[in-house]
């Protein structure tokens, strides 16, 4: 079973801490104390260092005890997002929840979206015309997304 | 929500993130994206040493004695139970509406509980 994802086509954000929040946003199960935690966590992980995967695509993630599905977002940007010294069009944003069977689970998504870049693959994402071509490419089912 | 409760919180974040990139699995693919968790996790553990010195002496010696036990110190409340060791929580605890206000702890096994709902 294909993992779900939620998406953003224009983010308005242009910088690496608000693209984060707006993304978080459109999670409905999320409420403000969650969402600001979860940023927290996912900003440190930043901190630690920028997780720009590819030339114009971040791939913010954690594991995380808010979260007790596999939460995904993805987030298009035509100006770009600064990460914050490259400028990202293309933000994969995933949390996974904590669970006996979850760190290999989360490699298995880190895998997933590795595989999916490789050979070619940025291109024909970077191609995509809408959220549904975007999520299909990255082997996602679209929960919700514009 | 209790600002102890968040900060211990985002300790737990922090700490999965660093057991997480000392496991070889993640590593690896880390590394095969171009990340470098070796770094990631130095800076990570500078990060927690920045947040244990804002979290009061007695609770982080609680959360490190229960961590080290159990793996896992701060644990959600799902439907009543404690979710480290599956106990029915008190009603009382679970009914106040300001639960997450004060640091709680399962009575059974001792983990700091919160609720997310
Ligand atoms: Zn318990």
């Amino acid at each position: 079973m294909k993992n779900r994802c939620y998406c953003k086509w224009n983010l308005m954000s242009t910088d690496r801490s608000s693209a984060i929040a707006e993304l978080l946003d459109i999670v409905p199960p999320f409420d403000e104390r969650r969402k600001s935690l979860l940023l927290t966590a996912l900003e440190s992980r930043e901190q630690a260092g920028a997780t720009v995967v590819h030339e114009s695509i971040s791939m913010p993630h954690c594991r995380s005890i808010l979260v007790d599905d596999f939460e995904i977002v993805l987030g298009r940007s035509k100006k770009g997002v600064g990460w914050p010294e490259e400028k990202v069009e293309l933000v994969i944003l995933f949390i996974s929840p904590v669970t006996p069977k979850s760190p290999e689970e989360h490699t298995q998504l880190i895998k997933q979206f590795a595989d999916r870049i490789k050979d070619g693959g940025a291109e024909k994402i970077f191609a995509a015309e809408d959220c549904a071509e975007l999520a299909e490419l990255l082997d996602l089912d679209l929960l919700d997304g514009g | 929500m209790d600002p102890n409760l968040e900060r211990l919180i985002s300790l737990h974040d922090l700490d999965i993130m660093i057991a997480d990139l000392s496991r070889n699995d993640i590593r690896k693919e880390e590394e095969k994206l171009g990340l470098s968790p070796d770094e990631a996790q130095k800076e990570l553990r500078q990060l927690r040493k920045e947040l244990c010195n804002k979290i009061e002496k007695r609770l982080l010696a609680r959360y490190d004695r229960l961590a080290s036990r159990y793996g896992n110190a701060v644990v959600p409340a799902i439907q009543s139970r404690c979710s480290g060791c599956l106990t029915r929580l008190p009603t009382a605890m679970c009914s106040d509406p300001n639960r997450n206000e004060r640091i709680r702890t399962c009575p059974t096994c001792g983990r700091i509980i919160y609720w997310a709902d």
